[in-house]
């Protein structure tokens, strides 16, 4: 009785884990240019990107998988490393990811508004660590300031120039750390001159940063550019016209190693460089964060749509 | 200004962002299904992998008692760790693959399971050991006959304690993109449907393997049932 139940026991704990161990063992083998792993972060516009390239990359001949993780800190070594081969990133925020790896936290920026000037400051930090850039994409996700369309309208306003020759006080909605940052609170007094007479701390681009704008709680919030649901909510992004904001194109970042035995990596992935703009990017966003389509789906219509699958 | 075109978005309960979708339950049932299995595979394979650390180590406090409090403070040690810290300290070693997250899960549960194990021994009292010795028994056969059995009861309460703090704790697995029901949450945290189904999922879970867990348990010990 009592072996049989340490018998049990033992059968109990060991055959959930060989189960386990076997379901993770199949795998498939074929095709010509291999397997490769996308990484990038877990948000619909990273989703979309990674199903973007994964398309492209099925159609070259590769067997591309994508992973999306908790943060660009947890790819990068692996990118580094070749663990993992390309990354769905922004231009700014992986110059100052590298930067940061290369000078210390304290390192001075070298991101700027202009994507031709970050992009070569990203190639000459991205080289020595493993990692090739490839072409940017016109599309961008960069930091943007909003405010409704009947206040826009109103005071006809389309540049954050034009709010601050109105001269008035402003309430803005952003992220928590705006008060101290360059590209939000600092730089809109410095930069622009305009009066904000408070930060409201409800987060980049947040539900409750645009119902605040829409109350009237407060007259600007921070957004991103490629925002699908800002014509829904009559919001209007004011143009940035004194380059306040970094340039965040979207561009594939790519192990150098492996890039040089699977060139035709490269060719795939800047056909969709060479084409996609903010708008297409919003729209698709758009399908996936209004209409609920799967990120997968949305990639595959567009590709098609574009006759690059 | 950037053009943004105007949503033509059809209206249903998936558009509105209802919490609760018809239309959402029948068109993710796979999604849902995939990841309940994987967070099902993820539970089990940790806390197994626990156990498979956590029974031996628990023997040595036990043997050697003067180890006792280092292991069962380092293992509480361990427990204290952020689990995103956790996971972001080991990817340089273990990868971005499943196997950090498995080992960071079994690591987080051999707090409890190694104070089970000792628990549940310690449970056994001192007569019937004594009793056993005086039939003959040597160390291993008392181990094996005498103590494991007895120990059962105990054991199983810290078990059951260690598989449902592994349900919740698997969902953090999603920033590695292995986190079963946690990647449905963190996909896209304004997805009220879809949050709200992985959540009742999560739930539902830990409340089954509870149950199994108890009925294992009476299986087990017949004789604590009256």
């Amino acid at each position: 009785m009592n072996t049989k139940l340490v018998r049990r026991l033992a059968i109990a704990l060991v055959a959930p884990t060989l189960l386990f161990a076997a379901a993770c063992g199949s795998s498939d083998k074929g095709a010509t240019g291999g397997k490769v792993t996308i990484v990038g972060q877990k948000f619909p516009e990273a989703d979309i990107m990674a199903a973007l390239y994964q398309g492209l990359l099925d159609h070259a001949g590769f067997q591309a998988t994508v992973q999306e993780l908790g943060g660009r800190d947890l790819y990068l070594s692996p990118l580094e490393k070749g663990t993992v081969q390309i990354s769905t990133d922004y231009l700014s925020s992986m110059t100052e990811a590298l930067n940061r790896q290369a000078n210390g936290d304290n390192a001075k920026l070298v991101a700027s508004h202009d994507a031709t000037a970050t992009l070569a400051q990203l190639n000459k930090l991205a080289g020595p660590v493993g990692l090739t850039a490839l072409t940017p994409a016109a599309a961008q996700d960069a930091n943007a300031f909003a405010v409704t369309k009947a206040f826009a309208d109103a005071h006809h306003l389309s540049t954050l120039s034009d709010l601050a020759a109105l001269g008035m006080k402003l309430k803005l909605g952003a992220a928590p750390d705006c008060d101290q940052r360059p590209d939000c609170k600092l730089g809109l007094a410095g930069t622009y001159g305009l009066k904000i007479s408070a930060v409201v701390p409800t987060g980049f681009g947040t539900d409750q940063t645009k119902a605040d704008l829409k109350s009237g709680a407060t007259q600007l919030g921070e957004v991103g550019t490629s925002d699908a649901t800002l014509a829904k909510d009559g919001l209007v992004i004011l143009t940035d016209d004194k380059g306040l904001e970094n340039a965040e194109n979207l561009v594939p970042i790519v192990n150098s190693a492996w890039l040089a035995k699977h060139p035709q990596a490269e060719t795939a992935l800047n056909k969709l460089s060479s084409m996609l703009t903010t708008s297409d990017l919003a729209s698709m966003i758009a399908s996936v964060s209004i209409d609920r389509e799967k990120a997968a789906d949305v990639a595959t219509a567009f590709l098609k749509s574009k006759g690059l699958i | 200004m950037v053009p943004l075109l105007a949503p033509t978005s059809l209206d249903n309960c998936l558009t509105r962002n209802d919490w609760i979708c018809g239309l959402y339950y029948s068109t993710r049932a796979g999604d849902l299904q995939t990841a309940l299995v994987q967070h099902i595979g993820i539970v089990l394979a940790s806390v197994s992998l626990g156990l498979v650390v956590a029974i031996p180590l628990a023997l040595v406090a036990r043997r050697y008692r003067r180890l006792e409090g280092i292991i069962v403070g380092t293992t509480t040690a361990i427990y204290t760790i952020p689990s995103l810290a956790l996971f972001s300290l080991m990817v340089p070693f273990t990868g971005l693959g499943h196997r950090t997250v498995l080992i960071g899960l079994g690591l987080y549960s051999l707090t409890i399971l190694v104070r089970a194990v000792l628990d549940g021994l310690d449970a056994v009292p001192d007569e019937v050991r004594e009793s056993a010795l005086g039939m003959g028994y040597n160390p291993r056969t008392m181990l094996l006959r005498v103590e494991v059995p007895l120990a059962v009861p105990a054991f199983m309460s810290g078990l059951r304690v260690a598989m449902v703090s592994a349900v919740a704790l698997t969902t953090v697995g999603s920033i590695l993109d292995y986190g079963g029901l946690g990647n449905l949450i963190l996909e896209d945290p304004t997805f009220k449907a879809q949050v709200l189904a992985g959540s009742v999922l999560c739930v539902a879970l830990a409340v089954s393997l509870d149950i199994v867990l108890v009925v294992i348990q009476r299986l087990l010990t017949p004789w604590t049932r009256a």
